[in-house]
């Protein structure tokens, strides 16, 4: 198959690639861009673990052709720490500001186990409260119907993403 | 929260969180490495067949493909924990639709999928065993024709296609029935269900010019597939390391090896890294999913509800291989006991090949299948008895100094307060209170598996603090709690601690993240690697402070005594210029648990060790009309022991009730002429966050002997009781008794409608 010069734009980044056009987001994520914090599994838009946004809205990216998200705006969850200069490279350790608040209240209500479905989970979390800043307990289980996550039982989670709209409702930090 | 600890007890954040939560963790199914091929498994379409015909050239000429490998191309050994039974390839014959028959290597996925597509196979059908029943049959033809010629285990009692019978006898039933005023029958089925874990199984391996390999995968047991894959690749284990970069779930479904091999001999083969990783399809079709089992259970009891003997046979469809089919066979008598008083035993555990994926362990395996029979039939003979459930279960629970089963005398049993506090907090004894509303109680008691821990423990020279274990971190936060343990007692902070885990070369062993052993195990190990640092320590900076090593305390990063203090880190730099540095080696075994060897019989696991006790309590309504089951509020009261940090604890039952929901109402691998009918995560119904209510966990601690502070295991009991507390809610709801799981919403209908019970 012919391949196609994209370029897509990354967490406010702009990154180029040559992909075949049936090539999926999540693949071109992980494979060709080194980004495998957006997950892997099902491949069929069943568990919810590659969710990222694309323009603000949650997407299943195993299920998106990379060449259809050019020219939008994609947050995968390594972008969705807020942008700073001198932000830590990878891998090394992020000081407890440089996390987004919903990344924040996953840690401080323990609503991480395994975590393979968190960057998912969180990105979902986001998506809704972007459009959605003081949810109910069932807006936020509706919300994150489409993430699988098989450690928690979900109730740190539902915990966590309410914590986290309060906090950012009350405008302490900027999404 | 614990009152007089500083960080044992406390409910602190797990130290590997940040990375979990930003994508900076890397998972085996992220892992890469340059030049990286990719590996496909070529699978068998027949449940039971003769291979006549396997053609591959094919497929070893398409472009891009660099390896492809049958049986032809492997050592001929059989493998498998109890009974070695299992070949990397079908040589001749296949036993279920799933089974590995070749492998190919590709430089990309896509045209290994196409080499698969390539490879031709001709099969000769043989009549399959597809089922508990035809398996048992007189006559029933053999899953193995061979199985006599296989290594096992030798206490294993096998015959035909039974790979185990695992057998518990107390006293004697024929009298335990002659004092009963009333005995009762029944019998349960239970389906197959998969862990559910969100990452598949992946691994990486590759080859180094000295003949060592490396395979990089998300294996609970990285010790036990470096010693599986030293039998395949036929080389010497120190030529194999195994690295865990990170696990996304496994609940036993990652102990035993499952892609590792492919990787590795793809590898060898194209002189390649090779990477193998499953998809949702081979997960539901060939991975190693929980038995589903049939449960015949028979208990006498007085009229006032004392029971005087227990007659159980559980059947576990463990499919083509043994697996851990004769274990869990095991382990389920414990469980048919249940935690109950009952002077007559005859338990029996059936492990019973199949020509279906062969089946392994689930978190608390066997634990869901026979507890619900055990707890069905405890309210199934209240009822009859006119007693109060609770009532019931009070008279005949084990407390503290009576003896299990198998004569393991119990000590720190919490049963009772647990039982309470969880009726209590579901609002006990108004059972039913309204229509189509009805409450279920379940107790059940479980293991602390023992084995090995080592832990090297490491002062660096700033003070904080490496912790090297080769358990692997599962996602419950054992290791997380293991340095708190460790911070407890070398008086830093848990935020001192880093870990380096998992690794066959650089770390000491560990028996593994199974049988909710990690955080008692490795904690213990970190207590013993602590008192050793300690002695050299307070050795060290006796003389500089002039005080007697007895006057001397580790505390706030520091060796303090009468007249002064000096800290870790000037302690940990002076011995890195004349000590070799600030190191000790903490190991742990668990001491035996003495029983009666005369009461069992081709029993691996005759003793529940440190073992937990808990209740769990739902109230629940039924909709007649849809079958459709709310459940209003769900109550844990486990015993714990001692609760290392209770947040992942809450964590542990959250999780362990929302899965056992799931093998409740709704999950269910569905076979039908040796093929499974719904290989998808569509189909395989697993719980979301619309099906998991709140759930209310009270942790109760009455501290065991061994464990760390008093700490018992608690990954695993809270998976176990789901089952017969919602089946009780049900059939206190609706007045109809449904003793199959899943209990599906049609199962309900039926049920209702005066169909099939």
């Amino acid at each position: 198959m012919a391949k196609l010069a994209i370029t897509l734009e990354i967490n406010r980044e702009s990154h180029e690639a040559l992909v075949e056009a049936d090539r999926t987001l999540l693949d071109v994520l992980r494979s060709d861009l080194g980004l495998t914090g957006t997950k892997t599994n099902c491949l069929d838009a069943e568990c919810g673990v590659c969710t990222v946004l694309v323009d603000g809205l949650a997407v299943n990216s195993c299920l998106y052709l990379a060449v259809a998200a050019q020219g939008r705006a994609i947050t995968t969850i390594e972008g969705l720490a807020p942008a700073r200069e001198g932000l830590a490279p990878a891998g090394a350790g992020l000081a407890a500001d440089a996390l987004h608040p919903l990344q924040q209240a996953f840690i401080d209500h323990g609503a991480v186990q395994c975590g393979y479905c968190i960057p998912g989970m969180i990105l979902s979390a986001k998506a809704y409260l972007d459009e959605h800043p003081r949810p109910t307990e069932a807006q936020v289980r509706e919300a994150l119907a489409g993430n699988l996550c098989r450690c928690t039982g979900y109730q740190k989670i539902v915990d966590a993403v309410l914590a986290a709209a309060d906090r950012m409702a009350a405008g302490t930090v900027a999404s | 929260m614990s009152v007089g600890t500083r960080v044992v007890g406390h409910s602190l954040p797990r130290i590997d969180a940040p990375g979990k939560v930003t994508g900076r963790a890397v998972y085996a199914a992220d892992f890469a490495l340059p030049g990286m091929l990719y590996g496909k498994v070529f699978r068998s379409t027949e449940p039971h067949a003769r291979l006549v015909r396997l053609d591959t050239t094919h497929a070893a000429g398409m472009a891009g493909v660099r390896a492809v490998i049958s049986a032809a191309d492997v050592p001929d050994i059989r493998y498998g924990a109890a009974v070695r039974d299992e070949p990397v390839f079908a040589s001749d014959i296949v036993r279920y639709v799933g089974q590995p028959v070749a492998a190919v290597a590709a430089v990309t996925l896509e045209a290994a999928e196409a080499a698969l597509a390539a490879i031709e196979a001709v099969y000769e059908p043989l009549p399959p065993v597809l089922d508990l029943a035809a398996a048992l049959a007189p006559g029933a033809p053999l899953v193995h024709e061979a199985w006599q010629s296989y290594t096992a285990i030798p206490i294993l009692q096998r015959d035909g296609n039974v790979c185990n019978r695992a057998r518990i006898m107390v006293g004697d039933v024929e009298r335990g029935w002659a004092e009963a005023d009333r005995v009762f029958e029944h019998r349960f089925t239970t389906a197959m269900v998969h862990q559910g874990y969100t990452e598949p199984r992946a691994a990486v391996a590759a080859w180094d010019s000295s003949g060592q390999v490396t395979v990089w995968s998300n294996t609970q047991l990285p010790f036990d597939v470096q010693a599986a894959l030293a039998d395949i690749l036929a080389i010497t284990s120190s030529k194999i390391r195994v690295i865990v970069p990170g696990i996304g779930g496994g609940f036993g479904g990652k102990l035993r090896i499952g892609v590792e091999h492919f990787a590795a001999l793809l590898a060898r083969k194209s002189g390649r890294p090779v990477k193998v990783m499953t998809t949702s399809e081979e997960e539901l079709t060939a991975a190693y999913p929980r038995q589903g089992t049939v449960i015949e259970l028979k208990t006498g009891v007085t009229r006032d509800g004392r029971l005087t003997a227990r007659q159980g046979r559980i059947y576990f469809d463990t499919g083509a291989f043994a697996g851990s089919g004769p274990g869990v066979a095991s382990v389920a008598t414990l469980v048919l006991a249940g935690p109950y008083r009952t002077p007559n035993l005859h338990l029996e555990g059936y492990a019973v090949y199949t020509n279906k994926t062969n089946c392994g362990s689930y978190r608390a395996p066997s634990g869901p299948q026979a507890n619900f029979a055990v707890e069905s039939q405890m309210d199934i003979i209240a009822d009859a008895l006119g007693i109060d459930p609770l009532e019931l279960r009070l008279r005949n629970i084990v407390h503290e100094g009576d003896e299990g089963p198998t004569g393991q005398v119990l000590s720190a049993v919490g049963l009772e307060e647990c039982l309470r506090r969880a009726a209590d907090a579901i609002g006990w004894p108004d059972r039913r209170p309204g229509p189509g509303r009805g409450k279920g109680l379940a107790i059940g008691w479980w293991t602390t598996t023992g084995g090995s821990s080592g832990v090297y423990v490491k002062i660096n020279p700033d003070g904080t603090v490496a912790l090297n274990t080769g358990a692997v971190e599962i996602g419950t936060a054992a290791l997380t709690g293991a340095a708190q343990v460790l911070a407890e007692a070398l008086g830093v902070d848990l935020a001192d601690i880093t870990v380096v885990s998992a690794d066959t070369f650089s770390t000491p062993f560990d028996f593994g993240a199974q049988g909710s052993r990690t955080a008692f195990a490795v904690g213990n190990a970190c207590r013993a690697a602590a008192a050793e640092l300690s002695r050299k320590l307070l050795a060290q900076a006796a003389a500089q402070l002039g005080s007697p090593e007895e006057a001397l305390t580790l505390r706030d990063k520091h060796v303090v005594g009468p007249s002064g203090r000096i800290s870790l880190a000037d302690l940990a730099r002076q011995s890195q210029q004349a000590g070799g540095g600030m190191i000790a080696h903490g190991t742990f075994i668990a001491p035996g648990t003495a029983y009666d060897t005369k009461r069992v019989e081709g029993h691996v696991y005759p003793a529940f060790h440190s073992p937990s006790f808990h209740a769990h309590a739902v109230d629940l309504s039924v909709d007649e009309e849809t079958g459709e089951v709310t459940i209003h509020k769900y109550v844990v009261a486990q015993d714990v022991g001692f609760a290392l940090n209770p947040t992942y604890i809450e964590g542990q039952i959250e999780g362990g009730v929302a899965q056992g929901l799931g093998q409740t109402l709704s999950e269910e691998i569905v076979y039908r002429d040796g093929r499974v009918l719904n290989a998808n995560l569509t189909d395989y119904k697993m719980p979301t966050t619309l099906d998991v209510p709140r759930i209310e966990s009270i942790l109760v601690e009455h501290p065991g002997q061994v464990g760390p502070f008093g700490a018992k295991g608690v990954g695993e009991p809270p998976n176990v009781e789901p089952p017969a507390a919602v089946a009780n809610a049900i059939a206190a709801a609706l007045g109809v008794r449904i003793t199959s799981l899943p209990i599906t919403a049609e199962k309900i209908v039926q049920a209702t409608q005066g169909g099939a019970r």
